[in-house]
């Protein structure tokens, strides 16, 4: 692979995706409108599929197109049409206090994790270890691959058990959904 | 059956008697007055049958029935010869005034009240006589103050009674309050409330008898047997019924005290035995000063029966305990026979007490005179009745023992004399002087049969050659022990003639002073005065109304304040507002805002943290 | 890349943020949630970073897990917000408030 450009490319990458997730973040979480709150989480799901890809975990990126994106949000706008909220309108600008209180509040958080990531007296930096062929491993830790098959073997041996436990747990969330929107036809309760 | 049963069946028959009546039978006046008759003859013939068995040795039964881990309280008996000659005495005189409350309650509509009453006492009674250790004597001398609080106080409208029977009970309390210390200490010193084994100790090495453990078992008998200075409440006692009067206040319960004293009669050093004799003496001469400022015949023998006790506990206190227990015995009969004389003339005269509105009664209810005279003559100390051998034993043996205490008895014997001549002609010669007493009729027979046989017995019963052999060892020891003391045939020629004297005297300046059958009383009216002052009892009444009121109440007023506000105010209500003031705290979390909840759950999460961390 | 773990780190840990004042802060039952959903993503992004940084799987197939899990929850919890807002008519928290007096 080529070395300085794809290397500055993949930065670029990072920083573009990074801060097209941030900013739909922020854009979510101060819309007073539902939907567009939903379109919003849409994206920013989608570019941290897109840092997972920068990441080398192909299966996660598209896991996460499928299952958050695709169908954890379209749930939830369905939900949201389906309810027909009105506007939010008395969020954060109305009350000064908890204005003030959040702005206080957030900028020492980015103060905090500035100090602690970059800077002088940063956290050091892990070097990037090579991607492994053989997703077979030894010893404690299954190696890093990116393909899926490594997935495969690792859930049908380490980690059995959760997989098991987890399609119970889909089972009984199913089970959980049908009963709890259940209409009631009895007049009392 | 043995001993031990016939002791068992006499202590639990008045028990039974009083369950039935207090469970059945309380509005079947007859039947109750029938149960109690029955128990009490049942006591009777089974203590008989007791010492028959007990063939003139000691019987000892004990049974535990509690422990508190290496202490236990035991229920038992101690049947030796003092207790046998107890027994028989409470046993014949509690009978025969049963059969006379037959006759007086027969018109009273709380009779059965009245008997179930009577069988509580005997029971509680007994169980005193019988007791081997402390603490059941101290168990059933409570319950023999409670069975004299529920009788003096029967008749239940009459505000006097009310008043008498708490005083009763309020004054014996303060004399237990130092009897429960000195039964404590006692057992602190001892190891035992056992009596035979305290005896046993201190027979061994006399090191062991203590001063301020005497004085305190002291106080306990100080209030049951009317002392010096807790005597108030007897006088006030005679609200009661008259077979109350006969049998609680003067044969068994007052005697209760002097009986226990002789129990305990190897704990006394001879200091505490000097102070009980003068205490004896005093309270002797005082009532017999007091009998003269009354007028109610009752009264009259209450502060005789107070003058008689200080006789018996000078008597113990001169170091004989059994002629006290003479003595003990021949009052229980004499006295018993003059209050129910008493109550046969009150019955007779429709429940009119005053002397000075009775007379002529020698005409109208000649046995019951004649009985009454027999009382009388017994109690003066006439030579030959029962009265004067136990009279006479005391004298000789305050006469060689202590002079003074002899004099002073010598004089109470005088006054004794005196307002009792001064009763018998008033109340019984010369001519009615109210209507009641001029339509007086001689009294039925239940009545009159107990009188006769308690006028037998004062005669009789101090002939002690005739008394049966397993009776009155003690007392014949004693009075062994004073034939055989130096001197004593000089100071018994002197003790009889001043013996007499004094009867003599006291009996004929009575009847010239006063008058037979006067419409009033003569002292009265030539020295004003000297009455209101006998009559005034030197007080006591008044001192105490004063020191309770304005001194203990008020402390129980500053104490209580400390209670209320301090107690209850400070540290319960307030422990429990302190747990309220926390429930309001942590309910205030929950206001239903969900982004409080977050703000919350954020906080602890920052708790934990610093916790985690180590900066907390 | 010259990219380094701590900016990915910084990258979660803003989105965090991000998250958990949107929790905070909308009275919106949904878009609270979706807040929620966020902070949730923002984990996955850092568990990612961290296995990659390590060379192993194990962070993956976490995330792996949590992606399930989350999907789970949000069909139970929806369905409860749909089952409240029967009930009330509205998801707005400041008139959900019935526990208080």
């Amino acid at each position: 692979m080529r070395t300085t450009n794809s290397r500055t490319m993949i930065d670029l990458l990072f920083y573009i995706f990074a801060a097209i997730t941030l900013i739909s973040a922020l854009l979510m979480v101060v819309s007073p409108n539902a939907v567009n709150a939903a379109m919003c989480m849409i994206v920013a799901f989608v570019s941290t599929a897109a840092l997972f890809v920068l990441l080398e975990a192909y299966f996660l990126a598209i896991l996460q197109v499928l299952v958050y994106a695709g169908a954890v949000m379209v749930l939830f706008l369905f939900i949201i049409m389906l309810l027909d909220v009105d506007k939010d309108t008395s969020h954060i600008l109305k009350d000064k206090l908890t204005l003030g209180a959040s702005i206080m509040g957030f900028a020492l958080l980015i103060i905090l994790i500035c100090a602690a990531f970059a800077g002088d007296s940063s956290l050091p930096e892990p070097t990037l270890l090579p991607v492994s062929e053989n997703p077979v491993g030894d010893g404690i830790g299954i190696p890093f691959t990116s393909s899926a098959k490594s997935f495969g073997y690792s859930l049908f041996t380490k980690y059995m058990l959760p997989f098991q436990v987890t399609g119970f747990l889909l089972l009984a969330a199913m089970i959980g959904v049908i009963v709890v929107s259940k209409k009631h036809e009895e007049s009392s309760n | 059956m043995t001993a031990t049963q016939s002791l068992l069946a006499v202590l639990l028959t008045p028990l039974l008697s009083a369950a039935l009546i207090a469970f059945f039978f309380r509005r079947m006046g007859k039947v109750a007055s029938a149960i109690s008759v029955l128990a009490a003859a049942c006591i009777f013939v089974f203590s008989l049958f007791a010492i028959r068995e007990a063939r003139n040795e000691t019987v000892a039964f004990s049974w535990n029935w509690l422990h508190f881990g290496d202490y236990s309280v035991s229920i038992g008996f101690l049947f030796d010869g003092v207790a046998a000659t107890m027994l028989t005495m409470v046993g014949l005189v509690g009978f025969l005034i049963h059969v006379f409350s037959l006759g007086y309650m027969a018109n009273d509509q709380g009779r059965a009240r009245f008997f179930g009453g009577l069988s509580i006492f005997m029971f509680s009674m007994l169980g005193i006589v019988l007791a081997d250790n402390l603490i059941m004597i101290f168990i059933f001398w409570e319950l023999v103050g409670f069975s004299s609080y529920m009788l003096i106080g029967h008749y239940l409208d009459t505000d006097e009674a009310a008043a008498a029977s708490k005083k009763a009970f309020i004054v014996n309390r303060v004399g237990d309050l130092g009897f429960l210390i000195g039964i404590v200490y006692a057992y602190w010193h001892f190891g035992t409330t056992n009596l035979s084994e305290m005896h046993g100790i201190v027979a061994a090495n006399s090191q062991w008898v203590s001063g301020s453990i005497a004085a305190l078992l002291m106080c306990g008998f100080i209030g049951k047997s009317a002392q010096f200075p807790l005597h108030v409440w007897l006088p006030d006692a005679m609200a009661g019924p008259t077979p109350v009067s006969a049998l609680i206040h003067a044969a068994t319960m007052v005697a209760a005290g002097v009986y226990f004293l002789i129990r305990i009669d190897f704990l006394f050093p001879v200091e505490v035995l000097q102070l009980i004799a003068w205490l004896g003496t005093s309270v002797a001469v005082y009532a017999g000063f007091c009998a003269y400022g009354q007028n109610d015949i009752k009264k009259i023998l209450a502060y005789s029966t107070l003058s008689q006790l200080g006789y018996m506990s000078a008597a113990f206190g001169l170091g004989y305990p059994g002629i006290a227990l003479f003595h003990l015995i021949t009052h229980a009969f004499f006295k018993a026979l003059l209050f129910l004389a008493a109550g046969s003339v009150i019955h007779g005269c429709h429940h009119e007490q005053d002397i000075f509105k009775m007379g002529g009664l020698l005409k109208k209810m000649p046995i019951t005179a004649i009985t009454f005279l027999i009382g009388t003559l017994a109690l003066c100390g006439v030579y030959g009745f029962a009265g004067f051998y136990s009279k006479d034993a005391i004298l000789i043996a305050a006469g060689l023992g202590n002079t003074p205490v002899f004099v002073l008895l010598t004089l109470g014997a005088f006054l004794t004399a005196g307002y009792m001549g001064r009763l018998f002609w008033v109340a019984f010669l010369g001519q009615p002087k109210s209507d009641s007493a001029s339509h007086a009729h001689e009294s039925p027979l239940n009545i009159l049969v107990p009188l006769i046989v308690l006028a037998v017995l004062s005669l009789g019963g101090g002939w002690i050659g005739f008394w049966p052999e397993q009776l009155g060892a003690i007392i014949k020891d004693n009075l062994d022990h004073l034939h055989h003391m130096e001197g004593y045939a000089g100071m018994h020629k002197t003790v009889l003639v001043a013996g007499s004297t004094a009867w003599i005297v006291g009996l004929v300046l009575s009847l010239l002073f006063y008058g037979a059958g006067a419409k009033e009383d003569r002292l009265e009216q030539k020295a004003a005065p000297i009455y209101g002052f006998l009559k005034a009892r030197l007080w006591f009444d008044e001192i105490y109304g004063y020191y309770v009121a304005k001194i203990q109440q008020r402390l129980a007023i500053f104490l209580s304040f400390i209670d209320i506000f301090v107690i209850k105010g400070i540290f319960v209500r307030g422990s429990a507002g302190l747990v309220g003031l926390v429930g309001i705290c942590s309910r205030s979390l929950h206001d239903g805002n969900i982004h409080s909840y977050v703000y919350w759950f954020l906080a602890g999460l920052l708790a934990l943290w610093a916790a985690a961390s180590g900066i907390l | 890349m010259t990219v380094g773990l701590n900016a990915f780190i910084l990258v979660a840990a803003l989105l965090f943020a991000i998250g958990l004042f949107g929790v905070i802060l909308r009275k919106n039952t949904l878009v609270i949630y979706m807040s929620l959903e966020l902070m949730l993503n923002a984990v996955n992004l850092a568990l990612v970073a961290f296995s990659r940084y390590n060379g192993t799987m194990d962070g993956n197939l976490f995330v792996f897990f949590i992606i399930t899990v989350a999907a789970a929850e949000v069909a139970l919890g929806l369905a409860i917000i749909v089952a409240l807002f029967r009930l009330r008519q509205t998801v707005m928290v400041d008139q959900l408030t019935s526990l208080s007096r």
